[in-house]
């Protein structure tokens, strides 16, 4: 059992999509019920695995490795090491919570979770793939499902969201097929694995480009393949002007989808930058990190959190903020050091739980009233006390207030970036600022103040929506006060692959 | 000295400047008096009744193809008859295979009533 | 005189059952047909054990101008399972058109003939016959639904280009013939070191020609005009029939000829190829995109991926022939898939071929959506399907060639095909009314098709090894 723990992790969904298509379409509860069955195994699972993964160890571990296609030196390779760690162990928690945050979905119920479970392996698969073929696999597989979850069980606008999500991700795919292909034809012997690729990394030419437009810059092939890699997940992340898709995906989507996007898939973007740009080409990440990731960042927290200031619809406002928060991963990231780095790694773990409150939350209210314009509430402390004291932990969180998970990273990543770039550092830290700004602002219009009289009757949240929000609540609280509950795991990985690229830094 | 084939080119341009002289007198020298008579189509002197483009029965031309290919695949069996000898027992099977699928070409248009006239 | 008769094997079979089906069409009453269909796939299905028996041998027959190799083999069960699906998705169809059932099987049967004839030709007069006998049999496929008036008009179109193709083939076999002194094609290509140089212009026009008789077959852009109305006006099964099994065989004629036997002249071609490939599969996706009618977008989808085929001949070599094979097989799987659901879509005199037609039948039959899905999603090349499998060695055998922009376009080129791929998708779950599309009692040897489509799909994208390897042998022993 203990050999083949992610094997287990990823396809247990998948079984579970099989289990689900076969139940008879009727019979909705037992549906939901087999579908929450089927994603616990990875949750009990992934606490396993937080007990027993070695946090002083570096490189990979619970390795597993088969022959897959052996013509082409492509294998079934799966592994966790620190920077996958965090993911995984969310990835398996939000999945969970998430099915019973889709308990009020009513049509094609039985549709929706199969394609919801086919979703959860897809993203299992892309955060413990060490083989970049498999990778790519589950990138896509990913992909589809979400595609038909917001196209088929979306807001009025679905089909358009739908589609401008897969096209955006899908002309990142093509980038990155292509990039995968000149590293696969680059290496020698041909090969899809990530760790001879990232042993063979100096073989990726910087000898520069004399062609237009890259004659004066004094690219070489790395920076190009860089750069492929980069528009694939910036798309994701979303790093601006690549985040047009997000606000639209995020409204339109059913609520534990937009959990899932904002808790999970944006995660990738960042994720798959530390996997495969920093220790494949780290000549062209040193070259190349301070604009793409440390000023786009700071762009990106200052951006999104003016967009988030100016929405009137809730969901939009918690989608910027995603814009936002996301900026603080790229900033970190872009430090090369050890602060930053883990700061950034733990804010994606921590954006995941804080986020996914927040859509939960604004789902919540939605179920009741049926809109989500911020203006059209007012004073539902007095209505719904449970659930406004559950939103203002979550927005005290997403705020960054001292003994919340969402300080702890912020302040991580600013001190890291601070050390190299002062004044990126500086412009972050006043997104701080705004981001308290909106939402202040925004607990003030919605919980305080005079109740609106249509509201005066809002039923309080019930058992089931607080199942799926405080597991998160708890965990933003741990992390808030003892985060080396996480960071000690992923410290050794991020210093060995910091020490990878910081050579290089001119 | 010239090309072999000079005075066939030769040949040619005199046959066709004869042609061309011979078409131009006439239309220029030769007398023009159109009269109904004139104008009707020839049918080798019998004054002509209704219209040149009439109806066949479809029939003729099933029976037409018919003839074409069932005659085509009979000639193929004369040179067949002259290498005979030559070709054995390999060629005598050979004919079979061909003559059957013949055959079943033949028994196909018979059932299905091309050979029927009515 | 010995010879050595075991190379027609698999082909007398399919002969042979096409005339027993043909004669006892005859003689049984209108409700025993049903008895033909057997009749025909066990045909196949012996002509295919016999293939199976054979596979591994090296033999010719008539000195050597048919050959019996792994490549033959591999086309000859390619050809009989696509005549398979063919006759399992016509079965419903037929019955609904009043088409004449004794006769449309036949020819299918005999067009398998002629296709398993084309890939195991050494000869050029004998491809020809090959070609001819698969062609006129497709022609009056296309037009046996004579209650319609577009089947009339799409045969003669077909059988109007089809002869002009023709010519162009014939004269380029003649041209050849005068340059190397023999059609046949091991001697044409150890005439070629000699005749290099006196005959080489008249070598390069025959090569030419035969060129563009082959693209008329493929229906590569320029030589693609006919396709749209052709596959629209045809029986859906005989659109589907001829989009896999009609290309299939040209691309076999194509590697035979020029992958193997001419290939000392590849640096002539490259180039024409190359721009061949990529006008073919950029127009065949732009004018899918704006098409109205599924069966439209399906013709315009064959022949973008008529252009994909193409790198492959682009880069040659081994890596290039096998991808070649491997996306055939894929791309045999994924069409018929996609034909098939567009027959379950016919109701009467009703085709059902617009998008809007397949507004909601994800809801109304969960099975032809999902499979829908699948082929759309295979044929825009996602993965884990055949198409990103298939699309996948195709671009890598390109790159391994050298031709890095080509593989480049292919991406791009796939990237725009979703756009139109993607809209049935949309229209199956995401917009309501629409055709009712029939319910599997009804067509059960249509699903059948379907559902061996869909495993195919499936199967050659997640496992593609076994398949992979089996079209590197029979590519490898050409040689």
């Amino acid at each position: 059992m203990t050999d083949h723990v992610l094997t287990y992790m990823t396809f247990f969904p998948l079984a579970g999509m099989v289990v689900v298509l076969l139940l008879p379409r009727e019979r909705h509860d037992l549906v939901r019920w087999a579908s929450a069955l089927f994603t616990l195994p990875p949750l009990l699972l992934a606490v396993w695995l937080y007990r027993n993964f070695d946090p002083v160890n570096p490189g990979l571990q619970f390795v597993e490795k088969a022959a897959w296609i052996p013509a082409y030196n492509i294998n079934y390779f799966v592994a966790v090491d620190g920077i996958s760690i965090s993911m995984v162990l969310l990835t398996a928690l939000l999945t969970f919570l998430c099915i019973f945050a889709s308990w009020g979905i009513d049509k094609g119920v039985k549709g929706y979770f199969a394609l919801f479970l086919l979703l959860d392996t897809g993203m299992m698969g892309v955060f413990v793939a060490l083989d970049f073929f498999l990778f790519y696999i589950f990138w896509e597989v990913m992909l589809l499902p979400m595609y038909f979850l917001i196209g088929i069980w979306g807001g009025p606008r679905r089909e358009y969201a739908a589609i401008k999500f897969f096209l955006y991700t899908l002309f990142g795919s093509v980038l990155m097929l292509l990039a995968i292909l000149a590293l696969y034809f680059s290496s020698e012997p041909h090969t899809f694995d990530m760790t001879q690729l990232i042993a063979q990394s100096s073989r990726y030419g910087t000898t520069p480009l004399h062609f237009w437009p890259f004659d004066h810059l004094r690219w070489g092939f790395q920076h190009v393949v860089w750069m492929a890699l980069f528009i694939g997940f910036a798309i994701k992340i979303p790093a601006f002007p690549f985040h047009t898709w997000l606000p639209d995906a995020h409204v339109e989507a059913p609520t534990a989808i937009s959990v899932i996007l904002a808790g999970i898939l944006l995660k990738m973007g960042a994720y798959g930058i530390l996997r495969i740009n920093y220790p494949m080409l780290p000549e062209a990440t040193a070259d190349l990190a301070y604009y793409f990731l440390g000023a786009l960042g700071t762009w990106n927290i200052i951006y999104g959190a003016l967009c988030a200031m100016a929405q009137k619809d809730f969901k939009k406002l918690v989608a910027y903020s995603s814009v936002s928060h996301m900026g603080y991963v790229m900033l970190g990231m872009a430090s090369f050091t050890p602060q930053g780095i883990s700061g950034a790694v733990l804010q994606m773990f921590n954006h995941g739980t804080i986020t996914g409150m927040l859509f939960l939350l604004v789902g919540v209210i939605y179920d009741r009233a049926h809109h989500r314009d911020i203006d059209g509430f007012g004073g539902l402390a007095a209505v719904m006390p449970v659930y406004t004291g559950v939103s203002v932990l979550a927005f005290f969180a997403s705020m960054g207030l001292p003994g919340l998970s969402g300080f702890i990273s912020e302040v991580l990543v600013l001190l890291g970036a601070w050390q190299k770039y002062p004044l990126l550092s500086a412009l972050g830290a006043s997104g701080v600022i705004l981001t308290a700004g909106y939402l202040l602002w925004t607990i003030q219009r919605v919980y305080l103040g005079a109740t609106n009289e249509k509201y005066k009757a809002m039923p309080e949240i019930n058992g089931r929506e607080l199942f799926t929000l405080v597991p998160l609540g708890i965990i933003v609280i741990i992390l808030g006060v003892y985060p080396n509950a996480l960071l000690d795991l992923l410290r050794a990985s991020l210093d060995q692959l910091n020490q990878l690229v910081i050579p290089h830094l001119s | 000295m010239t090309h072999p084939f000079f005075p066939v080119l030769v040949l040619f341009f005199f046959a066709g400047s004869v042609v061309l002289a011979l078409l131009l007198i006439a239309q220029m020298v030769g007398p023009k008096r159109p009269n109904p008579v004139k104008d009707e189509p020839f049918e080798s002197g019998n004054p002509p009744k209704g219209d040149a483009r009439i109806r066949f029965p479809v029939k003729f031309y099933l029976v037409a193809m018919l003839f074409l290919i069932f005659d085509l695949e009979g000639v193929f069996l004369y040179p067949w008859a002259v290498l005979f000898r030559r070709l054995g027992i390999f060629g005598l099977v050979e004919m079979g295979i061909f003559l059957t699928v013949v055959v079943v070409g033949f028994v196909y248009a018979w059932k299905k009533g091309a050979l029927d006239w009515e | 005189m010995e010879t050595n008769l075991a190379p027609l094997l698999p082909s007398a079979e399919v002969v042979l059952t096409a005339l027993s089906v043909l004669l006892l069409d005859l003689f049984i009453r209108k409700d025993e047909k049903g008895l033909l269909v057997w009749i025909s796939l066990i045909g196949l299905a012996l002509a295919g054990g016999m293939a199976l028996f054979l596979w591994g041998s090296h033999e010719g027959a008539f000195q050597d101008s048919i050959l019996l190799d792994d490549f033959a083999l591999f086309f000859t069960e390619l050809f009989l399972g696509a005549a398979a699906i063919t006759i399992l998705s016509s079965v419903h169809y037929v019955r609904e058109t009043n088409i004449h059932e004794g006769e449309f099987y036949a020819l299918v049967l005999l067009s398998t003939f002629g296709m398993i004839l084309m890939a195991a030709a050494n000869d050029l007069i004998l491809f020809f016959l090959g070609l001819e006998t698969m062609s006129i049999g497709v022609y009056i496929l296309t037009g046996m639904w004579r209650e319609r008036s577009q089947a009339s008009e799409a045969a003669m179109k077909y059988f109007l280009i089809g002869a002009f193709a023709t010519g162009f083939l014939l004269y380029g076999i003649a041209l050849i013939y005068g340059a190397a002194g023999s059609t046949h094609l091991g001697r044409i290509a150890s005439a070629l070191g000699q005749t290099k140089s006196h005959g080489s212009i008249i070598l390069s026009a025959g090569v030419f020609l035969l060129f563009v008789g082959l693209a008329f077959k493929v229906a590569a852009v320029p030589f693609h005009f006919w396709v749209p109305d052709v596959y629209d006006g045809a029986p859906t099964p005989v659109s589907a029939f001829m989009a896999v099994a009609v290309k299939a065989a040209a691309f076999a004629g194509w590697a035979r000829i020029f992958l193997y036997q001419l290939s000392p002249l590849q640096s002539e071609w490259t180039l024409p190829l190359k721009a061949l490939a990529i006008l073919t599969m950029t127009v065949g996706n732009l004018l899918a995109i704006s098409q109205s009618s599924v069966k439209r977008m399906l013709a315009y989808s064959s022949i973008a991926h008529a252009g994909y085929l193409l790198i492959a001949l682009v880069a040659g070599g081994e890596s290039g022939g096998q991808a070649l094979l491997f996306y055939l097989l894929s791309y045999a799987a994924m069409t018929f898939g996609a034909f098939g659901v567009l027959i379950a879509l016919k109701e009467g005199e009703n085709d059902h071929e617009a998008y809007s037609d397949f507004a909601g039948l994800g809801f109304k039959r969960p099975f032809l959506g999902m499979a829908m899905s699948l082929f759309m999603l295979s044929l825009a090349g996602f993965p884990p399907l055949a198409g990103f499998t298939g699309k996948f060695y195709l671009f890598r055998s390109a790159v391994v060639a050298g031709h890095i922009d080509l593989a480049i376009i292919g991406a791009l080129n796939s990237l725009l095909s979703v756009v139109y791929y993607l809209r049935v998708i949309v229209m199956m779950y995401m917009e309501e009314g629409g055709a009712e599309g029939k319910p599997f009692a009804r067509a059960p040897y249509l699903y059948l098709a379907i559902a061996i489509a869909v495993l195919g799909t499936v199967y050659l994208g997640v496992l593609p090894a076994p398949a992979l390897d089996l079209s590197r042998i029979s590519f490898i022993s050409l040689h």
